[in-house]
């Protein structure tokens, strides 16, 4: 006997019906309604299960390769950062200083001759 | 799934690098500079098209500083512009040393500079020469702002000893 015709009998029997007394009905009831609520629960378990899925392959195949070219564009996008504001630093420096030196009152001669810095040396001994 | 992170990582690469040079390789075009831009930088309007996008901030820079400078200084940053523009990046960089060292001097030592550049420049040029002197670039009389420039600007003051 296969398990179809098993199911058969079974449905068979109990579609004469049963004399159940009431202890076992009680026991029946209680069964089915643990199942039911069991049910219920995975029927609103998938969309977490998804979730789940998706983090788990994330996790599991985010492995050596991805991590290290990760690691690599955000070592890149670091570094891009300090030269950018590496660079700002010493344009900001340069205005300044050739803001000072066009409003200032001595000439831009004097801050080109060399002769006048050995000059000043000079004189200063 | 590690294939799309790889493609985020580098697209990211890519266009961060992008975005940040982007602000670089903008150089504005003399007709793009606002009229007050134009009105402070005039000694520069001849030359402005030519100059690399970095020198061309430079002086957006100091036309920004320009409203808030003494008159003096307006007068004089006029003037000085287009020689300033016109030195080699090597006579730039060796000035800009020299101010800084110049920074460092106590500020009895730097006011007496303006009378020691006078009194230097006093010295028969043969001595200045011995003393490591080059002949100096002609620095242009450039009438510093268009005539019709407006009232922003300082009118054209005397020069300066030199």
């Amino acid at each position: 006997m296969n398990e179809q015709q098993i199911a058969y009998r079974i449905k068979q029997i109990l579609s004469r019906g049963l004399d159940l007394d009431s202890e076992k009905l009680s026991r029946l009831k209680f069964a089915r309604e643990g199942a039911l609520a069991r049910q219920r629960v995975e029927s609103n378990a998938p969309a977490l299960a998804w979730a789940s899925n998706v983090f788990g392959r994330l996790g599991s195949s985010f492995s050596f390769v991805p991590r290290v070219v990760l690691s690599m564009a955000v070592l890149i996008l670091g570094l891009i950062s300090v030269n950018q504001w590496r660079e700002s630093q010493v344009a900001a420096e340069i205005e300044e200083i050739d803001a000072a030196v066009l409003t200032g009152d001595l000439p831009l001669d004097a801050y080109l001759d060399k002769g006048f810095d050995a000059w000043l040396k000079r004189s200063s001994h | 799934m590690a294939k799309a992170l790889i493609a985020l990582a580098l697209w990211l690469c890519i266009s961060f690098s992008a975005f940040a040079a982007t602000p670089q390789k903008k150089s504005l075009t003399w007709t793009e500079l606002t009229p007050e831009q134009q009105q402070i930088l005039a000694p520069l309007a001849t030359d402005w098209d030519k100059l690399e996008p970095e020198r061309k901030r430079k002086w957006l820079g100091i036309a920004k500083r320009y409203p808030k400078m003494k008159p003096e200084g307006q007068v004089r940053v006029q003037k000085n512009m287009q020689a300033w523009m016109k030195l080699t990046p090597e006579e730039r960089r060796a000035a800009r040393e020299r101010y800084k060292k110049i920074e460092t001097l106590p500020p009895d030592k730097k006011q007496a500079l303006k009378q020691q550049w006078d009194e230097y420049n006093r010295l028969p040029e043969q001595e200045r020469r011995k003393l490591g002197s080059t002949p100096r670039k002609p620095i242009a009389a450039t009438p510093a702002a268009a005539p019709d420039a407006g009232s922003t600007v300082a009118p054209a003051a005397p020069a300066s000893a030199q």
